[in-house]
């Protein structure tokens, strides 16, 4: 051995706590900011936009999910600090005990925010996809309805053996629907595709009329053949500086309801067509939900990995500053949990 | 140092038992429906602060380190609460009148459907400044 190695180790300069143990808490700093950065732009952004939806019918947050992933990080916590004093106490299957708890728990919180998420997503709430006034929820509506129409007709034009319909694609609607008419009322091929070919006909012909009340933007119930020719005789009996009924959103969720519970094609509307729901500031709520929570969801899943690889090891007094610095980072998690409950559950 | 003053095993469940009870008032302060929602959120987000304290003061042992930790927490801390007070006179509390294009669609027709919608929920009103 060298002299070197035989002296006394010099008196540690600095702040009094191991280095690991140092750099943890520097990066909790920086953590902190992170997410103060989000939170403080929420909380910002939402005292600049009255008529911010706290309805759970607009938002479909459930504050029980909310309450029992709240419960299940502050078991998860209670779990780490006991497994972190166990490790301090040399007992280490008492620790890996814990430790296990607490990653059953974290897969039971990333399990129910799943479940929220699927929640979200079925309801179409997602960034960029809610309509935040009547106007864009109609033409919403009117988009998903000629998704559907069009795929409905591809399956005459893009036959496999032979099409029904002898256009290559579906795009040109008008001049498919007008060979499909053909098709529907003739004789040749399947009776039962002539019969399915004259519900989709139908279909068409209630978007196609949705499609044109909104193009001239007047109601459904009071002007029935938009820019058609009872249009044209409405308009002629206006007074002057009266103007026709506008199109209601009341009208087009009935017009929606009515579709989804046809026969015949009812099961498809239901599929591609979600029931208009204009949320005013709904894209910006879905964001800042999303962008906050998922990066939360992140670091669960980053503080399971450091879980992970201390469950896989042999866990002995090496493992010591690993559990207490993977503790520190699970507290934190749960910190930003603990706002991020009442921030976006409750308030 | 932490370990020798933390008071052990049976310290840490009273405060598991105490962020469990703050957990529950949260909820209670929910469903009590105050008329005044500014009551609502001032007291969730005030135990809010009560469960931090507890995870931070003990689970993270603040309560028992040294001085390090104001050097450390200290300037995150300012810069995190400097955030959001930089952007707070522009978009929170805007001197001029907020032009959210949407929000001028919102007329009596879509009040109707809210009210029709949500019942007696507690959606605010985009009128409300």
């Amino acid at each position: 051995m060298s002299s070197h190695a035989q002296q006394p180790s010099a008196v540690k300069m600095g702040i009094p706590i191991p280095d690991s143990k140092l750099g943890m808490w520097l990066f909790l700093g920086t953590e902190i900011m992170f997410f103060t950065a989000f939170i403080g732009s929420y909380i910002v952004l939402r005292l600049g936009s009255p008529g911010w939806p706290t309805s759970s019918e607009d938002t479909h947050i459930s504050v029980v999910f909310g309450g029992v992933n709240t419960f299940v990080l502050i078991v998860s916590s209670y779990c780490v600090v006991v497994a972190h004093e166990a490790m301090a106490q040399k007992l280490f299957g008492k620790a890996r005990q814990y430790l296990l708890i607490t990653f059953a728990l974290a897969c039971v919180f990333l399990g129910i925010k799943s479940m929220e998420y699927y929640g979200k997503f079925s309801h179409d709430i997602i960034p960029g996809r809610i309509p935040e006034t009547p106007t864009q929820a109609i033409a919403k509506v009117d988009r998903e309805l000629e998704t559907v129409v069009r795929a409905r007709f591809a399956v005459y034009t893009d036959g496999e053996d032979e099409a029904d319909v002898n256009v290559p694609e579906a795009r040109d609607l008008a001049t498919v629907s007008a060979q499909l008419d053909v098709f529907a009322n003739g004789d040749e091929g399947d009776a039962a595709r002539r019969e399915t070919a004259k519900a989709d006909l139908r279909l068409y012909s209630e978007w196609q009329n949705l499609h044109q009340h909104i193009v001239a933007n007047v109601s459904l119930e009071d002007v029935p053949q938009a820019a058609g020719p009872g249009y044209l005789k409405a308009r002629e009996q206006l007074a002057e500086g009266e103007a026709l009924p506008t199109l209601k959103i009341g009208e087009v969720e009935g017009l929606v309801k009515k579709l989804k519970s046809d026969v015949d094609y009812g099961p498809a509307v239901k599929a591609g067509v979600f029931d208009p729901h204009p949320v005013l500031y709904g894209n910006l709520f879905a964001s800042i939900y999303f962008l906050m929570t998922g990066f939360h969801a992140i670091h669960v899943i980053v503080g399971m990995i450091l879980f992970g690889l201390a469950l896989g090891s042999k866990l002995d007094e090496s493992w010591t500053d690993w559990v207490e610095n993977s503790g520190l980072y699970w507290h934190f998690v749960d910190l930003v949990w603990i706002f991020l409950f009442p921030l976006l559950y409750i308030v | 140092m932490a370990h020798e003053e933390n008071g052990g095993h049976l310290n840490y469940f009273a405060v598991f038992i105490a962020l469990c009870v703050f957990t529950g008032l949260s909820v209670v302060f929910d469903l009590l429906k105050f008329e005044n929602r500014l009551i609502t959120i001032v007291l969730v987000l005030a135990v809010a602060v009560a469960k931090a304290m507890c995870v931070m003061m003990f689970f993270m042992h603040l309560k028992f380190e040294g001085n390090w930790k104001y050097v450390l927490l200290a300037p995150t801390t300012i810069l995190a609460i400097g955030l959001p007070l930089a952007l707070l006179p522009d978009i929170g509390v805007a001197y001029y009148t907020p032009l959210a294009p949407q929000a001028g669609e919102w007329g009596e027709e879509m009040q109707a459907y809210k009210a029709s919608h949500h019942g007696s929920g507690h959606a605010e009103s985009p009128d409300a400044e």
